[in-house]
């Protein structure tokens, strides 16, 4: 078939296009995100014992998973469309990490030198599961993510796959707080954030694989 | 060739259901395109073209992917880009000699090839019956979405819902096709 014969059998009775919904089917794919990943933290992990007492704590690392989320989720929207630039949006998340650092540093500072490796580590006999954990529960959301972004024409997959990842680490990171027994600012901030950062990496690995078109 | 704007008022009559802007727009979109393939892929005119129709495809179906706070052009070329890269990676896991580095000299700049390597028209047997019956019978043969419907005992929001769908099956279909 000539390029011409194409064109001609493309546009022969076209209709006008529809304009996809996407805010509202986005936000449904990140509310149904952390709900599965709620229920497997309340299933597999259990809540912490003490989670009546412990509200507040639990709100704040929540908040602080929340916030990476946000400050993601401008380039996963960016990355959806083809031929819109980054710009500000990669700031944002460079701004974040680097609050993060000061962050930590800040607070280790603030205990006693013999303190600091177990308030960084989570304390006695402690290892930070976070990093692994959190990728985990972050799958149900990367696929429910990954399904919706096929419905745009993402062309920058591998960063779309690392968006995503990193989007559903966040996700993933608000409910894994329900369960995190751990409630030392250094900790969250080190390692909540390379947990999301192991997500990104991981997306960024598989996401060309599921995300052509 | 037409510029920015001019492409961009095509582009945008032909989403609110323009036919003849959106065939304006598909031709000029093919000039560029061929350039920018002809450019990447030296020499190998056929290729290029069957990227042409591939990325054709790919914009119409996707046209509603074009966010219009941002230039047209970039869009065209995002998706451009992403078939040629994807094109590349295909064409690496097949085995025969790269011709990568080998100067076959300037293409022929007389030469139409708008004859690509490989037959849409073809590919079309692939699809689900339904689909393929749609494109063929609106698409090709001119008929109306109307007298499809009438013809096969489907709905017409049927109708345009297998040639929106065969066109998506139609581009993977050529993305997925090993041409030698």
């Amino acid at each position: 078939m000539k390029t011409d014969d194409l064109i001609n059998a493309l546009s022969r009775g076209v209709e006008p296009a529809e304009r996809p919904r996407w805010r509202m089917n986005l936000a449904i794919t990140l509310v149904a995100g952390l709900i599965v990943a709620g229920a497997l933290v309340a299933i597999g992990l259990g809540v912490r014992p003490d989670i009546g007492t412990a509200r507040m704590p639990i709100m704040m690392k929540s908040m602080f998973a929340a916030l990476a989320a946000a400050v993601i989720l401008p380039i996963a929207v960016q990355l959806m469309k083809p031929g819109r630039p980054l710009g500000w949006r990669i700031g944002a998340v460079v701004l974040f990490v680097g609050v993060c650092a000061v962050a930590t540093i800040t607070a280790l500072m603030g205990e006693m030198p013999e303190q600091r490796w177990q308030a960084w580590m989570g304390g006695e006999g402690r290892a930070p599961w976070c990093v692994v954990l959190i990728p985990i529960l972050a799958v149900p959301a990367a696929a429910l993510l990954t399904w919706f972004m096929r419905a745009f024409a993402p062309t920058r997959i591998t960063l779309t796959g690392a968006a995503i990842g990193a989007l559903s680490g966040g996700v993933s990171a608000m409910a894994y707080a329900m369960y995190c027994p751990t409630d030392s600012v250094a900790f969250v901030t080190t390692w909540y954030t390379l947990a999301i950062a192991v997500c990104a990496a991981l997306g960024a690995l598989v996401g060309s694989r599921f995300l052509r078109w | 060739m037409a510029d920015e704007a001019a492409l961009k008022a095509l582009f945008l009559k032909g989403l609110a259901g323009d036919e003849a802007a959106t065939r304006a727009f598909l031709t000029d979109a093919a000039a560029l395109l061929r350039a920018f393939f002809r450019a990447r892929l030296r020499g190998r005119t056929e290729d290029a073209e069957d990227l042409v129709q591939e990325t054709l495809v790919a914009l119409h179906t996707r046209r509603e992917s074009y966010d219009p706070n941002y230039p047209l052009t970039a869009w065209l070329y995002a998706i451009a880009r992403y078939r040629l890269i994807d094109f590349l990676r295909r064409a690496k896991h097949r085995n025969h000699a790269p011709l990568d580095g080998v100067d076959v000299g300037e293409p022929d700049p007389d030469y139409e090839a708008s004859d690509a390597k490989r037959d849409v028209a073809t590919l079309l047997d692939k699809l689900p019956e339904k689909q393929r019956t749609a494109i063929r019978m609106v698409k090709l043969e001119e008929k109306s979405v109307k007298e499809t419907a009438e013809a096969t005992g489907l709905s017409e929001s049927d109708i345009k819902i297998s040639i929106h769908r065969g066109l998506k099956t139609l581009m993977r279909l050529m993305g997925q096709e090993q041409p030698t």
